[in-house]
């Protein structure tokens, strides 16, 4: 039996899905639930992470502080976790951050882009708080280069290292060669954070867990942009059967995902078209409500914005393509309805 | 206001050329060479790196212009100071280099987001500045959006101001990626400093897509009961005396929905040395090319003054 740290994100990714608008009463209710399960770490935050409040991603109804003071105050036993994207939030929010009592930090960049972790994450270092790297869009990269990132990433002083599925993409076999190559490149634990966008979320988890993975993303009822993430209450008993340890009570774990679906949702995330369609399209499944709000407002249609989107590779952060992208399909479609006259 | 001093041409004639300097030879230090070179008002005399081999140094040999890989140091270690001095390493270093250029009269032109200097935007500022002092250039993204944000914060009640620009990973050299903190702090004093708006934010993204993305900066705007006709025309007026001296300076975007108004920027480079997608490099460097050439212009002017004497 191999053991495997559960991550558990739903605080701070799960606001993509109410727009960042958790308020301080869930954030309270479901950390107690989360550390009455055991579960080992408990990350929170604005969706995009600390300091990202913001109109192009969403103003986020609870300020980074308030969030971070009502988390700590709940968690006894599990750690506390935040993510911070370079360019969006600063080692001033990082330090404000560990004053606060954050144990873990990640800092998320895209694949390809490792390099603007560096200072960030030697600044972790010499504050003494555990620094993990994730490499978002991973879809994006080819294994060999996600190894690359993933041995620079331990350069600059990553104490764990991984890949997000950002868009949803991968398949099984997919994230067994990304995790494989990963593995053979650093003596690090690796990280996996799966999305649902075409259902493989769960069964991706466990692929990454038997290739050696063994930091393992879930969020109650798959909370999170898009699709949702991995559920949580069903990769953990999953894990367990299929001989990985994860430490966690059931009975308390499925009381945590009731109590989330009852007090942190409208209603647990599902496979929809237009989810389908963002995973198909490699784009971030963040830009969900943006895509569907804004194409309904110029009538076009929602899955040509995605694919045009995809097809620009767009990455996550770069919200404000979207607007430029319904103005160009509304011109074109206005042009082709004038040729139909 | 006329902002084109020649940037684009070969700037003003002056008696004597000013003598110049450039230390950091990355993307942005290559392509100001090139502007320099081209400049009648401005004289480069020594093109400072710290990596003998690289492409940078190679580049202004090519030039024909006079190269060291001793950085700073073979700047203080000339006969007689230079006039002007251009600061394209990265923030940390240039609070030393400006520490030993202070004495020296030389007029800094600083092209990190260090925050030390007078900030510059010339379609907001104008371009003219004392001599002997400390210049700063703010960021690619200061340069694309405060033209947008002064020119609606001086017609409109803003009450939120937002930067998001992109940038594509292939132009995003080590000191961008190490000066993110920089960047955003000197973005958003910069955005305050010139809309009077104290509630503001700046992101930076860095885009590895390929074909390359072109610079782009999208300005949001919490302003109640904005008309977008008037947003529109505030918006164009801005953008056309940016591209007096920026050509590939463009509005691609320009919404105005309840009250929050979204306005996008892309800048085309017009460089001998950049690809197109670089305006970001393109836009700071044409504008620390003219505040050069205006400085050049006001000491050449003191040196006929006082031969005439």
């Amino acid at each position: 039996m191999s053991d495997v740290v559960i991550y558990d994100p739903t605080l701070r990714d799960g606001q993509h899905a109410v727009r960042h608008q958790l308020g301080v009463d869930a954030l309270r209710r479901y950390a107690e639930a989360a550390d009455a399960a055991r579960i080992p770490v408990v990350e929170v935050g604005h969706g995009n992470g600390l300091g990202a409040s913001s109109l192009q991603v969403g103003l986020a109804a609870v300020s980074d502080e308030q969030m971070l003071s009502t988390v700590r105050e709940a968690l006894r036993h599990s750690r506390m976790g935040v993510f911070m994207l370079p360019g969006w939030g600063t080692s001033t929010d990082l330090r404000r951050a560990i004053a606060h009592g954050a144990d873990v930090v990640r800092i998320g960049v895209h694949a390809t882009e490792t390099s603007l972790a560096e200072r960030h994450l030697g600044m972790l270092r010499e504050a003494g708080a555990e620094a993990h790297c994730v490499l978002m869009m991973s879809h994006m990269a080819t294994p060999e280069q996600l190894a690359e990132h993933a041995a620079q990433a331990v350069g600059y002083g990553a104490q764990a290292v991984g890949i997000m599925d950002s868009a949803g993409w991968f398949l099984p076999p997919d994230v067994t060669a990304r995790i494989s190559a990963i593995r053979a490149a650093v003596d690090r634990p690796v990280i996996f954070h799966g999305h649902d966008n075409l259902g493989m979320a769960v069964a991706n988890s466990v692929a990454a867990a038997q290739a050696g993975a063994s930091i393992i993303d879930g969020c109650a009822r798959g909370f999170g942009a898009g699709a949702g993430n991995t559920q949580l209450e069903v990769l953990v008993p999953v894990l367990e059967r299929s001989g990985f340890t994860t430490g966690i009570d059931l009975y308390a774990l499925l009381d945590a995902a009731d109590l989330a679906e009852r007090e942190l949702m409208p209603a647990p995330p599902v496979t929809a078209s237009m989810t389908i369609v963002s995973g198909l399209a490699g784009v971030f499944s963040g830009f969900k409500h943006r895509v569907v709000e804004l194409s309904a407002r110029a009538g076009v249609d929602p899955r040509d914005v995605f694919f045009e989107l995809g097809r620009r590779q767009a990455i996550a952060g770069q919200e404000d393509l979207i607007v430029d992208v319904v103005a160009e399909l509304s011109a074109r479609d206005g042009r082709v309805a004038a040729l139909q006259k | 206001m006329s902002l084109a001093a020649g940037v684009t041409g070969t700037g003003p004639d002056v008696v004597e050329p000013a003598t110049v300097a450039v230390i950091g030879t990355g993307a942005i230090g290559q392509d100001l060479i090139s502007k320099i070179d081209r400049s009648r008002a401005l004289d480069c005399r020594l093109v400072a790196g710290r990596n003998p081999g690289s492409a940078g140094l190679r580049h202004a040999e090519r030039l024909g212009l006079p190269t060291t890989a001793a950085g700073i140091d073979a700047v203080l270690a000339a006969e007689r100071p230079f006039d002007i001095v251009f600061d394209a390493t990265n923030a940390a270093s240039h609070l030393e280099h400006w520490r030993l250029l202070e004495p020296l009269g030389t007029l800094v032109v600083d092209l990190t987001p260090s925050g030390v200097g007078q900030m510059v935007v010339p379609a907001v500022t104008g371009v003219r500045v004392a001599a002997g002092r400390n210049v700063n250039l703010i960021s690619c993204g200061g340069q694309a959006s405060v033209p947008v944000v002064h020119a609606l914060a001086t017609r409109f009640p803003v009450t939120y101001l937002e930067v998001v620009s992109t940038v594509a990973s292939t132009i995003a050299g080590r000191a961008t990626r190490l000066n993110l903190d920089e960047y955003v702090a000197t973005t958003e004093r910069a955005v305050t400093t010139y809309s009077g708006v104290g509630d503001v934010k700046a992101i930076l993204n860095i885009s590895p897509a390929v074909p390359p993305a072109t610079f782009r900066t999208a300005v949001h705007a919490r302003i109640p009961g904005a008309d977008a006709a008037a947003v529109r025309a505030a918006v164009d007026e801005a953008a056309a005396r940016v591209r007096t001296f920026a050509p590939g300076y463009e509005v691609t975007a320009c919404t105005v929905v309840d009250d929050r108004v979204t306005v996008a920027v892309q800048v085309l480079a017009h460089s001998d040395v950049l690809p197109r997608y670089a305006g970001n490099l393109d836009i700071i460097n044409s504008a620390a090319v003219m505040v050069a050439e205006q400085h050049a212009t006001a000491i050449g002017r003191t040196a006929r003054a006082e031969v005439a004497r």
